[in-house]
């Protein structure tokens, strides 16, 4: 109550005020009335009643101070202050809170995204005690702990007996099925999983307990919202309703509520019972493998901690409960770990290496904030000087200092929040689209939530700080006496200019040679030789369903694609290849050479290719010979030259065995090629094709070829789904998101360039402005251009230089940071260090000629008179 | 300027209230009655006076409007409210606890 009183009087003060004076007379009118009364002559009265009422003022001040804490008001004070001198000089303004808004909105961007990927947990029932588990692994490529999921043997031993957590569930995404109404995302979960997560059904319910074994009565399938509304048109008699999946009938008998998006980072469409698995393969043995071997790897396990339990103590639970399981087979196994559930923790430690790219990325757009931080606290310092008389007036006035550096202050702030709220605006356009365009589509939300909020305040805050302290500090400091001479700036004042100019050069540097190594690297990669034929070549996948499919159906289907294709001599070379180059698809297997034991076992990269894929690929035989047909079956394998060089490097390879649980002879050695990736090629080993995944076809991507394809496809089985890929088209998917990423290098490169070349400027117009009669004496004694120029540009020389400096030996540190994302380029690439060089200096050029300029055409006459 | 009497704290208000408990009244009304009621004994200067009022307001024990005074000038009336009738009657009370106890204490110290 007293609050809405307080804020009524505050909202009307004008009218209080305006009561109170009225008052005021009437009091005083009656007081002399009364004197006169008592004998007094009516001037007498007036003013014996004048002095009566004494501090009137005082009286209404303290009146006024009842209903309002005096600082809020001189608060209002300050920022009605501040607003009015900001409209006066509307330029300055603009360009403070622009150059704030620009990186504020970066900042605030890429810390939505952080947000989003990093921070914020799947958005279900008290998110904050949902955990993931991994199970640890050794890494047999890189030879360090891995983290990794669980078989659902594992799980199950894990779910019965935890009683740290009191529910443990288990899930599956399967990319795309069939279902009739376009590809769909499916997501197997065991039956307790919206129980778990405490989603509450939209409509219908979640998984039965029998629902999740195999052979179950009825299959059945829960919908998300989006699914329903977009592919249902949001049928309100959705459950019971039936839809085919791979040729199934299932049930539906629920739907999610729109604002559960799922538990993977990609939307998913459906959730289906575990044991449906089987039933989507029935001609397959993988599923039955899956849902029974305790060695099938592998799905993603997660849990709602029980009340009271940490992290930590739940960790030591299932790590020890993790080594019982496998004690009864009389195996060893690592203990788990457990992570958050934001997309970003869902891969466990591989999130690491997302984490230091994240950290690069802000170290780049705080240093555009560090930079537009020192253009705006110089051009609150020139300000500042420009007000001096205006401050020392109000000093020797008795205005106390703090008061001051607060008004000052506050109309940095004022700035600050106005830029904050500029850049939150930037951060709710800018992160959705381009993280889409990057990385695909995503089910979590890329939008500002209320930690964004705080993060563009707290910005808004720390910046204020950073550009508005030390220029108020330095406005208020000396008293009158300097302030109206006006004259012979204290040094201070222009060191800290000088210091906020090196800031700004050697930020700039930093981030202009940043961005230079990116588009250089960018370049690099587009000229790098992948090792293998990108050009004109397309991959062909042939999709399956698969119920209608089993393993010799499949073969039959390849062989006879296979002699139609070799009766057409447009179509050769024509090659099969398991993995799609530059798909990203890896797998790996461990071998070890003969006369090791187990305990020296590698991993190395493996791949299965018909004996056309070298030829077809351009990828040249370096020793021994290809594979051909009458290889399929037998123990023989080819490798890389990079494998070659590891394990046999001054032998031949050819000829040698390896051993992969058999022995195996290395018949052929080929070129390094980077179909895997386009970072260092890795020992890689070729087995002759088998045909237990279905293999890609790989041809000369032209129409006829296409078509013929196309046909023969048809006409062995209409129901296969067929699927053509320029490999080119996968190599620039590759690039692209260095190409944005170097883009948006490029982008705040010349943002950190223009906002240098706006500090240096200022600095120089500055510096002629406070030497304008020592210039004048200069010309009027006779000093050539030449001479003035160099007192000028003097003036900032060692500011320039000490930012020189410091900018490249922080642009060194920085290029051996980004050096792993530059496609094997140089991190001290000349190119890109002598063109940030020239660009600064032509920019520096630039920004000292108009200031020159008009120093060189001081009237000295005019100079002397100045002031 | 005659001797004043300095008020305990928190009086100020309590004796408004009790004065305005009988009908409205104007600033300087107040301040001339409770001058002769005291016998001139209690006399308040403008300076608390006003900022007295503006607490009461605040507290939303009185309530101010403009009429026209005795002589026809315009001038603010204020009223005790309900809220006001009872905040007097809990600082009476408390009012007399502390003069019983004053009392109490002089008498037997």
């Amino acid at each position: 109550m007293k609050l809405i009183r307080r804020l009524q009087y505050f909202l009307r003060r004008r009218r209080q005020d305006t009561d109170l004076a009225e008052e005021m007379r009437f009091h005083q009118a009656m007081v002399e009335q009364d004197l006169e009364r008592s004998g007094m002559t009516a001037r007498e009265a007036s003013v014996a009643s004048r002095r009566a009422m004494g501090a009137i003022t005082r009286m209404r001040e303290e009146s006024r101070g009842v209903w309002i804490w005096p600082w809020a008001e001189s608060v209002w004070q300050d920022l009605a202050y501040a607003a009015r001198s900001f409209r006066r000089q509307p330029g300055f303004a603009a360009i403070a809170i622009l150059a704030l808004a620009f990186a504020i909105g970066l900042n605030t961007s890429l810390f939505t995204v952080f947000n989003a990927v990093a921070l914020r947990p799947w958005s279900v029932r008290d998110p904050g005690r949902m955990v993931h588990v991994f199970s640890l692994l050794r890494d047999v490529v890189k030879q360090f702990d891995e983290t990794g999921g669980f078989s659902v043997a594992e799980y199950r031993y894990l779910a019965e007996h935890a009683r740290s957590m009191t529910g443990l569930f288990l899930m599956r995404s399967e990319g795309g099925m069939h279902t009739g109404v376009g590809r769909t995302r499916a997501m197997y979960v065991t039956s307790n999983y919206f129980r778990v997560l405490g989603v509450e059904m939209e409509r219908g319910r979640g998984f039965l307990a029998e629902e999740e074994r195999t052979g179950s009565a009825e299959a059945v399938a829960v919908l998300n919202y989006a699914t329903w509304q977009n592919r249902f048109g949001g049928d309100p008699a959705i459950l019971g309703r039936r839809m085919r999946i791979e040729d199934v009938p299932f049930t539906i008998v629920g739907v999610t509520p729109p604002d559960f998006v799922g538990t993977s980072p990609e939307p998913t469409d459906i959730w289906l019972p575990l044991g449906s698995m089987a039933l989507l393969a029935p001609n397959d043995s993988w599923p039955v493998k899956f849902l029974n071997d305790r060695k099938a790897c592998c799905a993603d396990v997660a849990g709602r901690l029980a009340p009271g339990i940490t992290r930590q103590q739940a960790r030591t639970e299932l790590g020890l409960l993790r080594e019982e399981f496998y004690r009864q087979f009389g195996e060893k196994s690592l203990g788990v770990v457990l992570a958050g559930t934001a997309p970003l923790q869902s891969v466990g430690r591989k999130a690491g290496n997302f984490y230091a790219v994240f950290a690069l990325m802000f170290a780049g757009v705080m240093l555009v904030l560090l930079l537009a931080c020192a253009n705006v606290g110089n051009l609150l310092l020139a300000r500042a000087v420009a007000r001096r008389r205006e401050i020392g007036v109000r000093l020797s006035l008795g205005a106390g200092r703090v008061r001051l550096v607060r008004q000052l202050l506050t109309e940095s702030l004022l700035l600050a929040v106005a830029a904050s709220g500029l850049g939150v605006l930037v951060a709710f356009a800018l992160p959705g689209p381009l993280f889409i365009r990057t990385v695909g589509e995503v089910s979590f939300p890329l939008r500002p939530d209320s930690v964004v909020l705080a993060f563009a305040l707290g910005l808004a805050m720390v910046s204020c700080g950073a550009f508005g302290l030390a220029p108020a500090l330095h406005a208020t400091r000396g008293g009158l006496s300097d302030a109206l001479k006006q004259r012979g700036a204290p040094r201070g004042r222009l060191s800290l200019r000088s210091s906020l100019l090196a800031v700004q050069v050697a930020g700039s540097i930093i981030l202009l040679v940043g961005a230079g190594l990116m588009v250089r690297g960018v370049q690099h990669a587009r000229t790098l030789d992948p090792g293998f034929a990108v050009q004109g070549v397309a991959s062909v996948s042939f999709d399956f369903p698969a119920t209608a499919y089993q393993t010799p159906r499949v073969t039959g289907f390849y062989q006879s694609l296979m002699q139609g294709l070799e009766a057409l001599p447009a179509a050769n070379p024509f090659g099969f290849t398991e993995i799609e180059p530059l798909g990203n698809t890896r797998s790996y297997t461990s071998f070890h050479l003969p006369g090791q034991d187990r305990s020296h076992e590698d991993g190395i990269l493996t791949n299965h290719v018909s004996p056309g894929y070298f030829q077809t690929l351009r990828i040249p035989l370096v020793a021994g010979r290809n594979f051909e047909p009458a290889d399929a079956g037998r123990n023989v394998v080819m490798v890389n030259q990079a494998m070659a060089d590891r394990y046999f490097p001054h032998e031949r390879a050819v000829g040698k065995t390896v051993i992969v649980d058999q022995p195996l002879e290395i018949v052929g050695v080929v070129r390094n090629a980077h179909t895997w990736t386009l970072d260092d090629v890795d020992p890689a080993m070729y087995w002759p094709l088998s045909f237990g995944l279905p293999p890609r076809l790989l041809l000369s991507h032209t129409a006829a070829n296409v078509a013929a394809v196309t046909a023969m496809s048809k006409s062995l089985d209409a129901r296969v789904e067929m699927r053509v890929t320029r490999l080119s088209d996968n190599l620039d998917q590759w690039l692209s998101a260095t190409r944005i990423a170097a883009l948006i290098a490029g982008m705040l490169g010349i943002l950190a360039l223009s906002l240098a070349v706006i500090g240096i400027a200022g600095v120089f117009a500055f510096a002629v402005e406070q030497r304008t009669q020592e210039i004048g004496i200069r010309v009027a004694l006779g000093a050539r251009p030449a001479q003035v120029i160099a007192v000028v540009v003097g003036s900032a020389a060692r500011a320039l230089v000490a930012g020189l400096l410091v900018g490249l030996a922080g642009a060194v540190l920085a290029s051996r940071l980004i050096g792993k994302y530059l496609f094997g380029l140089n991190p001290l690439d000349p190119l890109a260090y002598a063109g940030v060089l020239l660009t600064l200096a032509a920019a520096g050029l630039a920004a000292t000629y108009l200031p020159a300029r008009r120093s060189l055409k001081l009237d000295p006459i005019r100079a002397l008179h100045y002031e | 300027m005659e001797k004043n009497s300095e008020l305990l704290p928190g009086t100020l208000d309590l004796l408004i209230l009790r004065l305005l408990a009988r009908g409205a009244m104007h600033g300087y009304g107040i301040a001339l009655r409770l001058k002769t009621i005291s016998g001139d004994v209690l006399q308040v200067g403008e300076s608390s006076l006003y900022p007295a009022l503006q607490r009461l307001l605040l507290n939303g024990w009185v309530k101010a409007e403009w009429g026209a005074s005795e002589n026809n000038r315009r001038a603010r009336f204020y009223t005790i409210t309900a809220a006001g009738r009872k905040q007097l009657g809990v600082e009476r009370e408390e009012f007399q606890r502390v003069i019983g106890a004053i009392q109490k204490v002089l008498e037997t110290a």
